[in-house]
């Protein structure tokens, strides 16, 4: 019953917002879902396994761009160059993960700043296939029968519809066997591999998993904008991505909306504040870091188990 | 030959800067296990604030140390507010120490705009020539400072009794702590040291490199990427990384492309990262796990 409540609650949300029929908080609705997808996937990998990804901008931007570029240069159908993007952003974190989780800690931050940084550079330099810091315009657009899913309202139906699935997918995910398996594995490598879980397998699938949703969020942050450019696919993107999994107490499902909502609220608010925005991010990561709960995650755990008034798991927390 | 000689030059006051920002780097990694990715905004603030003391009509000299102090000091409380909380969780340790860079940055933007700063040469002399070659009378100071400081720095850690206690720290801060060290005051010590070393290096190569508010981040990942090539924890090891890495980056732009530069660098970390993580001097078993 308990486990209804989440869901019930953001579908219940969604549908307000959707009839309320404001433009603006449609558009912010699109937002959220773009950054939802790809936080889903983080949260697998960085919430559950404890594997940090400096980098994770890389495989949306790769979504994006293999989207774009099959349906523009190739003509290939819009839905299946989505479903493209998916498959490489997937492809290109597992042969990542099978590289760099030969390394741990503060090299493999470092190692995955690196890839953020090459594949940002690779598609600034690479004018002739990728348009240089230009960008690129998608020419066709994600059409369903007859209806064109480029207008707001339109892609936030799409956009939440998939994220829901996939927040449904990623909850039954953590509960099942592999899920627990991440969970040890972030806890102890040494645990996992003597109760003959691979430590590596595990990180290279989560891994996998997660470059497949960046993939997919790319893919439909491109169709809905309708052009892209390598620019947001910057490092700040990728920070924003572990803030969310963060704030929503490093779980990979339901409760990461709740950072997700936070840090499209405040990237908003903030916008008001002109140049001291970017302090106030970078206050926001080291507050949400002293504070291992994240806040928000943290209160909706007291709620809970306030209400459960049973010892429950303590999930959410960092050692 | 002239040309090689040029290059060389060049690659070794860049080489130079690389060492002090890797030494900056190690002297925090050590005492405390944290990777400050916050490294290089030390060198960019040193440099911004030493230019504004300069146009308040203060001396060169004054100016440079009052920046570094103040520099340091901004360390160490970092170190108190921020970095002491997390203990030895590297992930946070990580995230933390990013978010100070990017309010470092952020405060940049807000105190001197996105405009770059320049100092001036530290000589009236400009230039002089040896042979055909033109050499920059602040390349002249930057090799100087960059020589003095690690070699100041070494006799530092191995001859005086202070120095000693922070190489205990280094080795097993727990074990320090009882043998009545005081480990806290080592770690911002650390910190501070770290803090000053970028600042000097900010400072030194400001009049040649304009310094601006993301400069810094830049000279960060160089850095680290010449500690990795050294060997992580080993500052002998960092100045030796810094240099070569200073070297090949200019040769490489050089005598193929300067385009070629960063990917260079880029390169050389995922060489090592893959080959050998422990650096040319480090230990491979402390970073295998």
């Amino acid at each position: 019953m308990n486990r209804a409540i989440a869901p019930v609650a953001v579908v219940l949300g969604l549908v307000g917002i959707y009839l309320s029929g404001n433009d603006y908080l449609i558009n912010l609705g699109v937002v959220c879902a773009i950054y939802t997808i790809p936080a889903i996937g983080l949260g697998l990998l960085f919430g559950r396994c404890r594997q940090i990804s400096l980098g994770h901008a890389a495989f949306v931007a790769i979504g994006a761009y293999v989207a774009a570029i099959t349906s523009n240069e190739y003509g290939i159908d819009p839905w299946f160059s989505v479903l493209l993007a998916t498959l490489t952003g997937g492809l290109c974190a597992w042969a990542v993960g099978k590289l760099m989780f030969r390394l741990s800690g503060h090299h493999l931050a470092m190692a995955t700043l690196a890839l953020g940084m090459i594949v940002h550079t690779v598609l600034v330099e690479w004018r002739s296939v990728t348009g240089g810091p230009d960008g690129t315009a998608l020419i066709n657009p994600l059409v369903l029968g007859s209806v064109d899913l480029m207008s707001d309202r339109a892609f936030f139906l799409l956009g939440w519809g998939v994220a829901c699935l996939l927040l449904l997918a990623s909850d039954n995910l953590i509960r099942s066997p592999f899920g627990l398996g991440l969970r040890v594995v972030g806890e102890s490598e040494s645990v996992a591999s003597s109760i003959g879980i691979k430590p590596n397998a595990l990180k290279v699938a989560a891994m996998t998993i997660s470059g497949g949703l960046a993939g997919l969020s790319g893919a439909l942050y491109a169709y809905w904008l309708g052009y892209i450019s390598p620019d947001p696919f910057n490092v700040a993107f990728s920070l924003k991505l572990l803030l969310i999994v963060a704030l929503g107490g490093y779980s990979g499902s339901w409760r990461l909306l709740v950072g997700v909502f936070f840090v499209v609220v405040i990237s908003e608010v903030l916008k008001a504040f002109g140049r001291w925005d970017t302090i106030i991010f970078g206050l926001l990561l080291i507050a949400a870091m002293l504070y291992p709960q994240g806040w928000l995650g943290g209160m909706f755990d007291q709620f809970r188990q306030s209400r459960q008034a049973t010892a429950g798991d303590k999930r959410g927390e960092l050692n | 030959m002239d040309t090689f000689f040029q290059i060389l030059i060049s690659g070794l006051v860049v080489g130079c800067i690389y060492g002090l920002v890797a030494i900056g780097f190690t002297t925090v990694y050590n005492v405390t296990n944290v990777v400050n990715f916050a490294q290089g905004e030390s060198s960019m603030l040193g440099a911004l604030l030493t230019a504004t003391m300069i146009t308040f009509g203060f001396s060169l000299l004054l100016s440079a140390v009052c920046g570094i102090l103040l520099v340091g000091v901004l360390n160490i409380l970092v170190e108190r507010v921020a970095i002491r909380p997390v203990g030895k969780n590297i992930t946070k340790g990580i995230l933390i120490t990013i978010g100070v860079s990017v309010v470092l940055q952020g405060l940049a933007v807000v105190l001197w705009g996105t405009n770059a700063q320049a100092l001036p040469t530290f000589s009236q002399q400009q230039n002089f020539n040896i042979g055909n070659v033109v050499v920059a009378s602040q390349a002249l100071w930057v090799i100087g400072t960059s020589v003095t400081l690690m070699g100041g720095l070494y006799l530092f850690l191995t001859r005086t009794y202070l120095g000693r206690t922070f190489r205990a720290c280094a080795m097993n801060p727990d074990t320090a702590a009882l043998m009545g060290i005081p480990a806290g005051m080592i770690r911002g010590l650390g910190f501070f040291m770290s803090g000053g070393i970028g600042a000097i290096a900010g400072i030194i190569i400001a009049p040649m490199a304009l310094m601006q508010y993301d400069s810094g981040a830049a000279l960060g990942i160089k850095g680290f990427i010449a500690c990795i090539i050294g060997g992580f924890g080993n500052p002998v090891g960092a100045a030796l990384g810094g240099v070569l890495l200073g070297l090949l980056e200019a040769f490489a732009s050089g005598y193929i492309s300067s385009g070629m530069k960063n990917a260079i660098a880029f390169l050389m970390l995922l060489v090592f990262l893959f080959i050998r993580p422990g650096g040319i001097l480090g230990e491979f078993d402390k970073v295998k796990r």
